[in-house]
């Protein structure tokens, strides 16, 4: 694979972020693959950030654990990733940086530039010093300075000819700078364009973002909270453009009831947040159900249990969004592995929450959620929306009486009347209620209405698809994953290839509901099964489990904040492999080094 | 629309005497009165006694979750603002579960109408103190009295920008309808707190208490457009203590509301709109 993996690192708010998807931005217009992965603790200046690049001609899915070039916007990305560096490597950054204190290893070349001269040479101001490094770098990897020209030339167009020329002389003194004085050329490391088509760049949230309105959505409430929040940004950013409603509530529970309210009026609605903050919201999932008034769950899953470690990641939320609020109903949990299924799945919630007016989630989390990834540019056409259920021209009714909202009905979705249609009057409640929606307590209405709504269930197996399977047949291993964890597993295919390991994996972008009878079929065809989740308790093993009977025979788990990551997954299962099947069944993964981005102080820094 | 049209086949559920057919009542013949249609209304409620009147009265409705009338009737608004939305609590569902919703929807001005039935007291858990009971009254959760100060609906509705804020009562029809008529004509935010007795569990608030001391604003100088002064007016209960209550409107200005500034609502509702053919392409462009 002829790949290159460039870290950005320095303090919050020195502009790691920006510039590694500038960096990423600039590859895949050229139609190469980018992943683009931020770190960062949760404060607003100082701590550690660092956001990494992975380009590859071939179709990557996947952050690794390692790099060959640091950007070092400060000394403490120098600290934190010298030690992770793979061969070849380099480190560039501005020549005042004091690196004497580092032991580098030989193998990792250095270069650095006279930042503060080429600042005044280009009469720029500071704040382009990230420009300098993305320019020097796209000199170090050979490729050409043209993209970054043209990028600048959009970003500051409307910032005025001055800021424009500024930049892209900084950039250009750096790129001929490095040329000319650095020897590039000894650098055993180039990238060329990819002269494809031009690929997007977008981030899981994001995606969600643009499947929602690709999806009909007409409604969006949330309250910030990290990671969920990208949505939220993005969607107001857009709300005029997109003819759609973005309020930012007072409070979560807020959010939940607005887009209850806006869906109940015909507008299709969702609502959106993370750990805590969807906490909130539980007590009116259930009367989404038992009002079958749809709605959709954008939940951002982060490293808990409560506050918990705000900007990392986990999958420790899938058994709370399974039994969020209190009585028994019927939900679908969707799980997006990939971007481009963050981007179809938003649609495809919105659309099967309203054909069977319930609760639907959709469950990511912070690795997928502000991870960007190059893909094709996302089409809609094959999204068909379809509002289910809803009346047209009503009979009349009879004087004192009222549509007959929840009529009970073979597959147990009645007709929706929405309000300022004629004749369909009726009383939506989070009582239990009879057909007109007039609250009950009668033994046999609730009998029935129970078994109205679990009768959903049936149509929703015959339309959710089956998991998926990715790699080849008859392998010697099979992985097991939901949701974002499946990126690095794909990954780590290749990796144990190379060992000469055959694995493939079974992916589920739906957790819930599980088709027992299916689902053991495919599980049938396993030889070996390895589940790989990003929480301590194979939450989702659980649930399968419960739903199938099916047990997997190891279990790779991560939970120190981090997702897995490609190396590490294959590493560990060759350890099982190597074994002879015979280790423990459960890999606890963890960090080899104890480091913390948060208390940079710690390290005397 | 007349008012029989209004009417529904089910005996509602309340105690006889209950302040709550009063209040249905004055609703219905408001809705009568103002010429509107069944079918453009929906009545959104929370969890309380007054939470079942949406049951009571054929138009639309929602019987939502306790404290969160409002924000579930901000949605049906904005989504379409055809629909006349009136949101229905209670002391304690609206003043004490939902009382951060209520302080934030008076900032943000969204047209409807906002009827709370106070009781001063919990009426469906059977009698424990709510936000507006009176300072030293015994109930079920305060035995040796209530150690708050009572929380003042008026004066929070003005302070953070409501633009109808009116009180009336439940044994007064003429009063109570013409300040409901008044709060649905308006166009903004409207509360209109509706002194209820509640017969069973507040025997200090009853009808003849509130016939004692009640007084109409409309029968004074009094001019509802000044800020300052309605803040005073919405204390002379207390100052007085509770030997003058005045009922009427205490403020009213008008200003642009919430959903009247969204301009990507100028020519559409979000409901209605055909959603088989959206375009996206040039949302993807920005990440190209």
């Amino acid at each position: 694979m002829t790949e290159i993996i460039i870290k950005v690192g320095g303090q919050a708010g020195q502009g790691a972020n920006i510039t590694g998807r500038t960096l990423c931005k600039i590859f895949a217009r050229s139609g190469l693959n980018v992943i683009g992965y931020p770190e960062y603790p949760s404060l607003v200046r100082g701590g550690h950030n660092v956001y990494q690049i992975r380009v590859c001609r071939e179709k990557i899915y996947s952050p690794l654990e390692k790099a060959n070039i640091l950007i070092a916007l400060n000394t403490d990305a120098v600290f934190f990733h010298h030690k992770h560096m793979l061969e070849p490597g380099a480190i560039l950054c501005d020549s005042k940086l004091d690196l004497t204190k580092y032991k580098l290893d030989k193998k990792i070349k250095l270069y650095t530039l006279p930042i503060d001269e080429i600042l005044q040479k280009a009469q720029a101001d500071k704040r382009m010093e990230n420009i300098i490094l993305t320019g020097a770098l796209l000199s170090l990897i050979k490729y050409p300075i043209d993209d970054l020209n043209k990028m600048l030339e959009e970003t500051f167009g409307k910032k005025g000819k001055d800021v424009v020329e500024a930049n892209i002389n900084c950039a250009k003194i750096a790129y001929n700078y490095v040329k000319e004085n650095l020897k590039p050329e000894e650098f055993p490391m180039k990238m060329e364009r990819g002269n494809e088509k031009p690929k997007m760049v977008i981030g899981g949230n994001e995606a969600v973002g643009i499947g929602a309105i690709a999806g009909g959505l007409k409604f969006y409430a949330a309250y910030p909270m990290t990671p969920a929040s990208g949505v939220l940004h993005y969607l107001a950013e857009v709300e005029r453009k997109a003819g759609i409603v973005v309020k930012h509530t007072e409070d979560e529970i807020a959010a939940i009831n607005y887009a209850i309210g806006a869906s109940f009026a015909g507008a299709r609605a969702m609502t959106g947040s993370s750990g805590g903050g969807f906490a909130l919201m539980t007590e009116t999932i259930g009367m989404s159900a038992l009002a079958e008034t749809p709605l959709v769950i954008y939940l951002a899953q982060r490293t808990g249990p409560s506050t918990g470690m705000p900007t990392w990641t986990e999958q420790a939320d899938l058994k709370f969004a399974l039994n969020s609020s209190q009585g028994d109903f019927l939900r679908i949990v969707y799980a997006p592995g990939t971007i481009e299924e963050s981007f179809k799945l938003a649609a495809e919630a919105l659309n099967m929450a309203d054909k069977y007016q319930l609760p639907v989630f959709i469950l990511s989390d912070k690795f997928l959620a502000e991870s960007h990834f190059s893909c094709e540019p996302f089409d809609n056409s094959e999204i068909k929306n379809n509002r289910g259920k809803i009346a047209g021209t009503l009979p009349n009714l009879n004087p004192m009486e009222r549509f007959r909202r929840y009529e009970i009905t073979k597959n147990g979705v009645s007709v929706r009347s929405l309000p300022g249609q004629e004749n369909g009057m009726h009383v939506a409640t989070s009582y239990v209620h009879d057909e007109t929606g007039f609250s009950t307590e009668s033994f046999t209405k609730r009998f029935e209405m129970v078994n109205k709504l679990n009768k959903k269930l049936d149509g929703i197996l015959k339309d959710i698809p089956m998991p998926k399977i990715y790699g080849t047949d008859n392998a010697e291993i099979t992985f097991i994953c939901w949701g974002s964890q499946l990126l690095p597993v794909l990954d780590s295919l290749p990796i144990l290839k190379e060992f000469g390991i055959s694995a493939n994996a079974i992916h589920f972008s739906i957790v819930f509901p599980l088709d027992e009878k299916k689902i053991l079929e495919i599980f049938k065809k396993c030889k070996k099964t390895i589940m790989v989740e990003n929480n301590s308790t194979a939450q989702f093993a659980g649930i399968l489990r419960e739903y199938t009977g099916f047990v997997p025979d190891y279990y790779i788990l991560r939970y120190d904040g981090r997702q897995h990551f490609p190396e590490s997954i294959a590493k560990n299962a060759k350890k099982i492999i190597d074994s002879g099947f015979k280790c423990e069944k459960t890999i606890h993964i963890k960090e080899t080094e104890d480091i913390e981005y948060y208390n940079t102080q710690r390290y005397g820094l | 629309m007349n008012i029989a049209d209004l009417n529904i086949n089910e005996r509602p559920q309340w105690c006889p005497g209950c302040g709550n057919f009063g209040i249905l009542m004055g609703i219905k013949s408001s809705l009568a009165e103002l010429g509107l249609e069944q079918k453009d209304i929906v009545v959104v409620s929370g969890i309380g006694c007054n939470s079942k009147l949406p049951h009571y009265l054929n138009t639309y409705g929602y019987e939502g979750l306790h404290g969160r009338t409002l924000p579930l009737a901000s949605g049906i608004k904005i989504s379409n603002r055809k629909l006349t939305v009136i949101a229905l609590s209670g002391d304690g569902d609206g003043y004490g579960e939902g009382a951060q919703h209520f302080t934030h929807i008076c900032r943000r001005n969204y047209d409807m109408t906002y009827l709370v039935h106070n009781n001063q007291i919990y009426g469906l858990t059977t009698g424990q103190a709510s936000p507006t009971t009176q300072k030293g009254q015994k109930t079920k959760s305060t035995p040796f009295g209530v150690l708050e100060t009572q929380y003042n609906p008026i004066a929070n509705a003005i302070i953070n920008g409501a633009t109808y804020v009116a009180r009336t009562f439940a044994g007064d029809m003429n009063h109570m309808k013409e300040m409901i008529k008044g709060a649905i004509k308006h166009k903004g935010f409207s509360l209109v707190d509706i002194f209820q007795p509640c017969v069973t569990f507040n025997k200090l608030n009853t009808y003849q208490w509130f016939q004692e001391k009640v007084y109409k604003l409309s029968e004074t100088d009094y001019r509802p457009d000044d800020f300052h002064k309605a803040i005073e007016k919405a204390y002379e209960d207390v100052w007085t203590d509770y030997k003058k209550l005045p009922i009427g409107v205490f403020y009213k200005v008008d200003k642009p509301t919430y959903e009247g500034e969204l301009p990507q609502l100028k020519e559409n509702e979000l409901v209605g709109q055909e959603i088989t053919n959206i375009k996206i392409d040039h949302l993807v462009k920005e990440f190209m």
